[in-house]
């Protein structure tokens, strides 16, 4: 099962909201990683991509953000993070220092070997089986900046395809954004709730049990809003999915 | 003609200049784009080839598509004109007329048939404005015709009027197959090459695909609302 | 109409627009039904993301040289006897329109669809003049008559309103009597605008493209409006904005294409036409007197500027159709006749923050605007950067978000902080915690509860079990 044949070293990026309201995301992302044959590290000097300050026009709060973010990194031969937003945001960093080439280029080095995880694992270690188990029937969401942003628009579904078991009904209106767009969530809220509506419908649509994301953000938003409705959808992290195995 | 006026170009643009960062620019090169597909479409396609295509497309576009030669042209456009109720014709006036067969073969008998046809005059000024407004029909050839997208190109001049095209309820466009060509490329690299040899280029070239139409409501398409209601092309071999 | 369509504060203009049944079930037909189309014609071509480069390529240099090709194009009007108006300012622009149509004794105005008419108030000015103005676009005739209702949309403008309304509409105003299906609304409106056009003295038109090398308009339409509004009143005025120009005919016809499929999904629409200066002498149709209206209104700001892409707009609005920001609350939403990502993004430059400061910050970014450009105008790159002109030029964000981010990025660049700060987070949020999720979020995390379910910040973070485990606990 073990695709690559040299031992890969993988700096883990767990981002924020991982790290701190989904924890078993990152535990999963590091076991399937270790399954698959890379050794993973977890500088822990980590934080946040900056997304919240960048996204909001912060952008001198965001360069002292990704300076340190960047140092965190610097002796990572890749960086892989369980999140599509997050890795694009380490991505943007060249455009914060255009005034400062010597910042810029180590952006750049960074940028070249960071990863979302369904990314890495098809595009670097050429994987497309993870040999996941897990019978159910699900939907999968794929979000906006992962896809558009950072390119990844195969994937996600070439190794969910694989998971035996796993019968994925593909989601009306796919390319529709959820809703959350970080602090979009909290100050236009009633355009929002219209979008996560619009969500949540399609995905009652599918007759799904599962819905299945790869960006905690978007799986918050919908994942709040499917709560708060009491719909009996179960939302689960990619990493999860490819994680399992049958007991 | 007497020259126009320009009234404020000098602070305008200078303006532009300065907001862009410069002094003003009084000669620019246009670049080598670097990647020029318009002229993959359809390229290498024989005449037969672009005649199926404009056929196929003019289905998408509400036309009705009829293919005959020249020896039939004048039938076939009878057929149209009963089918179209028509009663009395606009037409331009146009040397093709003759060479298509339409003077003696059609004109001059729809006249001696009581028909109302009326072929434009510069000499009638107005007059010809208020015949298009009357006639059933406009039919004029296409100057040059692009099979992508199903469009007949016109060339306004003093005997071939706007109206002609546009007033009337229906339009029939007679299309020799030799002005056909791929799509719009082949046409504006014409007027382009007119233009930098320095001649003058016709004061309207028409794009005109189809009848008219609107979305606008209810975003249900309704073919014909200011324009003709009905367009046929005829194509006749030629050449 | 100007560009500003409402007094209303955004809010409540969202909820009314949020709460349009009608609208929002037609802005989502519409916009299913025009994606569809455009990524239809997208593939037919094959390769689109060609095009669109090309598209790029044109706009950008177009712009960049934009004094050269407007000299250009002004020259070339001159020479065959077309009068040419620079106008840096709306009302420099009405004055000289005003002023030609009283020359000319106008009393009738037929217009075809332009947006930059309306952004200038045209039609006011005219009418204050003394003429009557009559719009001949099927959708903007439905506006216009229904009191001068504003536009929703760029390209489908009556897109909100339903065919019932139109009836009412044209049997009140017009002394309509037939019935509201669609086919007699449209042939009802073509009879009483044939009269128009025959009688009009004066014909204005927008610009949908400006062939530099031959002095040529170009208008796009679907319904004819724009050759009648040409070929039958003696003078004609075609007002453009100054960006809306091409260099050659050869770059018209990779512009009109992408315009056609992008818009409407269509290889061409019905009418392209081709206008260079008045008609020739022994021409019988076409005008005898010929003006170009160039305006300016703000556009040259953005010029220089890092917003200078905003400017590559052919208007076909592509991201109109694509945006789910829109698609929930309508173009009325905006505030502005130019709705949906480029509304958000144009409109603050020509208008300023101070009534639309909102706009940049209504939309998620999730970018689907950027993707649909067919030149490649970064939209979601641009609400960004409005963003940080808004916080860091004019610092004009609220003091409570101010202080949030300042204590953000010390957090976020200070691990020690950072881990404090997130180590405490699960006892923190504790009292607002039940079986794992928070309902009633104190404060900032009020808005966020108030619609969704928070995830209570997990007693063990990644961190800890990774240093656990490390140690050799798993």
């Amino acid at each position: 099962m073990n695709g690559g044949n040299l031992e890969m070293k993988v700096s883990l990026f767990i981002t924020c909201l991982a790290d701190v309201f989904y924890s078993n995301v990152g535990k999963h992302t590091v076991e399937l990683l270790e399954k698959l044959g890379c050794v993973v590290d977890f500088p822990e000097q980590q934080t946040c991509c900056g997304q919240p300050a960048f996204n909001s026009g912060y952008h001198k709060e965001t360069k002292e953000v990704a300076k340190h973010m960047i140092r965190t990194f610097e002796n990572s031969d890749y960086v892989v993070g369980p999140s599509g937003s997050c890795v694009a945001m380490l991505r943007e960093y060249g455009h914060l220092f255009e005034n400062e080439p010597e910042w810029k280029e180590k952006a750049e080095k960074l940028a070249k070997k960071s990863f979302e995880l369904t990314q890495f694992i098809v595009e670097v270690l050429k994987i497309e089986n993870v040999n996941a188990s897990i019978p159910a029937c699900a939907t999968y969401h794929k979000s906006c900046h992962m896809t558009r942003l950072l390119g990844v628009k195969n994937a996600p579904g070439k190794l969910l395809d694989n998971v035996e078991g796993l019968d994925v009904k593909p989601l009306p209106n796919s390319h529709d954004c959820c809703g959350f767009g970080g602090t979009f969530s909290v100050k236009m809220v009633p355009i929002s709730e219209q979008m996560v509506d619009e969500k949540v419908k399609h995905i009652e649509e599918t007759g799904a049990e599962v819905l299945i994301g790869a960006d905690c953000g978007c799986l918050m938003n919908i994942g709040g809003r499917i709560n708060r409705k009491g719909k009996p959808i179960k939302v689960m992290h990619i990493a999860e999915v490819l994680n399992s195995e049958v007991k | 003609m007497a020259e126009g006026q320009i009234h404020n170009r000098d602070s305008f643009l200078s303006t532009v200049a300065a907001k862009l960062g410069r002094e003003r620019r009084t000669s620019v090169a246009k670049p080598q784009w670097t990647t020029t597909p318009q002229y993959d479409v359809l390229k290498d396609a024989t005449q037969d080839e672009l005649v199926e295509v404009l056929k196929k497309h003019c289905e998408v576009i509400h036309t009705q598509f009829i293919e005959t030669n020249t020896k039939e042209l004048p039938q076939k456009i009878r057929e149209v004109f009963k089918q179209y109720e028509v009663g009395s014709i606009v037409t331009w006036k146009d040397e093709r007329h003759k060479e298509f067969g339409l003077e003696e073969g059609l004109l001059d008998k729809l006249s001696e048939e009581k028909m109302d046809v009326h072929i434009w005059d510069p000499v009638l000024k107005e007059k010809n404005i208020e015949a298009a407004e009357k006639a059933d029909v406009g039919i004029t050839f296409s100057d040059i015709t692009l099979a992508e997208s199903g469009t007949v190109v016109l060339f306004s001049s003093e005997n071939k009027g706007r109206s002609v095209s546009l007033l009337p309820k229906t339009y029939i466009a007679i299309v020799p197959k030799s002005t056909l060509v791929p799509r719009m490329t082949q046409a504006t690299a014409y007027i382009n090459k007119q233009v930098q040899a320095g001649k003058s280029i016709s004061s309207c070239i028409d794009f005109i695909t189809g009848p008219s139409n609107s979305a606008d409501i209810e975003l249900n398409l309704i073919v014909g609302v200011h324009g003709p209601i009905k367009a046929t092309y005829i194509l006749v071999e030629d050449k | 109409m100007a560009m500003k369509i409402s007094d209303e504060k955004f809010f409540e203009r969202v909820d009314k627009g949020v709460n349009n049944t009608f609208m929002r079930n037609a802005v989502v037909s519409a916009q299913e039904r025009m994606q569809g189309k455009r990524l239809a014609a997208a593939e037919e071509l094959g390769n689109w993301e060609e095009w669109r480069k090309l598209g790029e390529e044109i706009r950008t240099h177009t712009l960049q040289n934009l004094d050269y090709y407007l000299e250009q194009l002004s020259e070339n009007v001159k020479k065959r006897g077309g009068h040419v108006f620079f106008a840096s300012t709306k009302e420099e622009a009405n004055e000289y329109i005003t002023k030609v149509a009283k020359e000319k004794q106008a009393k009738k105005v037929v217009k075809s669809k332009s947006m930059v008419t309306e952004e200038i108030h045209l039609n006011s000015a005219l009418e204050k003049a003394g003429c009557e103005v009559i719009e001949t676009d099927l959708g903007e005739y439905i506006l216009q008559l229904d009191d001068h209702d504003p536009p929703s949309h760029i390209v489908v403008p009556a897109l909100h309103k339903n065919k019932e309304q139109i009836r009412d509409t044209f049997k009140e105003k017009r002394g309509y009597d037939k019935s509201e299906i669609p086919e007699e609304l449209a042939l009802f409106a073509r009879e009483q605008l044939r009269q128009e056009f025959l009688s009009a003295d004066l014909g204005i038109t927008g610009c949908n493209f400006a062939v530099a090398e031959s002095g040529s308009i170009s208008l796009v339409t679907n319904e004819g409006n724009a050759g009648l509004v040409t070929a039958l009143p003696k003078t004609q005025i075609t007002v453009m904005g100054m960006e809306r120009i091409v260099p050659t005919w050869e770059e018209l016809d990779i512009l009109v294409s992408l315009l056609c499929r992008s818009s409407v999904g269509q290889k061409l629409t019905s009418y392209i036409t081709g206008l260079t200066g008045p008609k020739d002498e022994d021409d019988v149709d076409g005008p005898e007197e010929f003006h170009l209206v160039i305006v300016d209104n703000g556009r040259s700001n953005i010029l220089g500027t890092e917003f200078q892409s905003a400017l590559h707009c052919i208007r076909c609005a592509a991201c109109v159709n694509v945006c789910p920001v829109y698609r929930h609350i309508g173009g009325h939403s905006y505030g502005s006749i130019y709705a949906g990502p480029i509304g958000a993004v144009l409109t603050p430059l020509l208008g300023g923050y101070e009534d639309y400061k909102e706009l940049p910050y209504a939309s998620s970014l999730c970018a689907a605007c950027t993707d649909a450009c067919p030149v490649k105008i970064p939209l979601h790159e641009l609400l960004i950067k409005h963003r940080r002109k808004i916080v860091e030029d004019e610092k004009k964000s609220p003091f409570g978000e101010k202080l949030a981010m300042k204590g953000y990025q010390l957090a976020a660049s200070s691990p020690s902080i950072y881990k404090a700060g997130t180590k405490s987070a699960s006892s923190v949020m504790a009292p607002f915690t039940q079986s794992n999720s928070i309902q009633k979020g104190p404060g900032p995390m009020k808005p966020w509860t108030d619609v969704r379910d928070f995830p209570a910040p997990n007693k063990e973070r990644f961190r800890d079990w990774y240093k656990k485990r490390e140690k050799g606990g798993e």
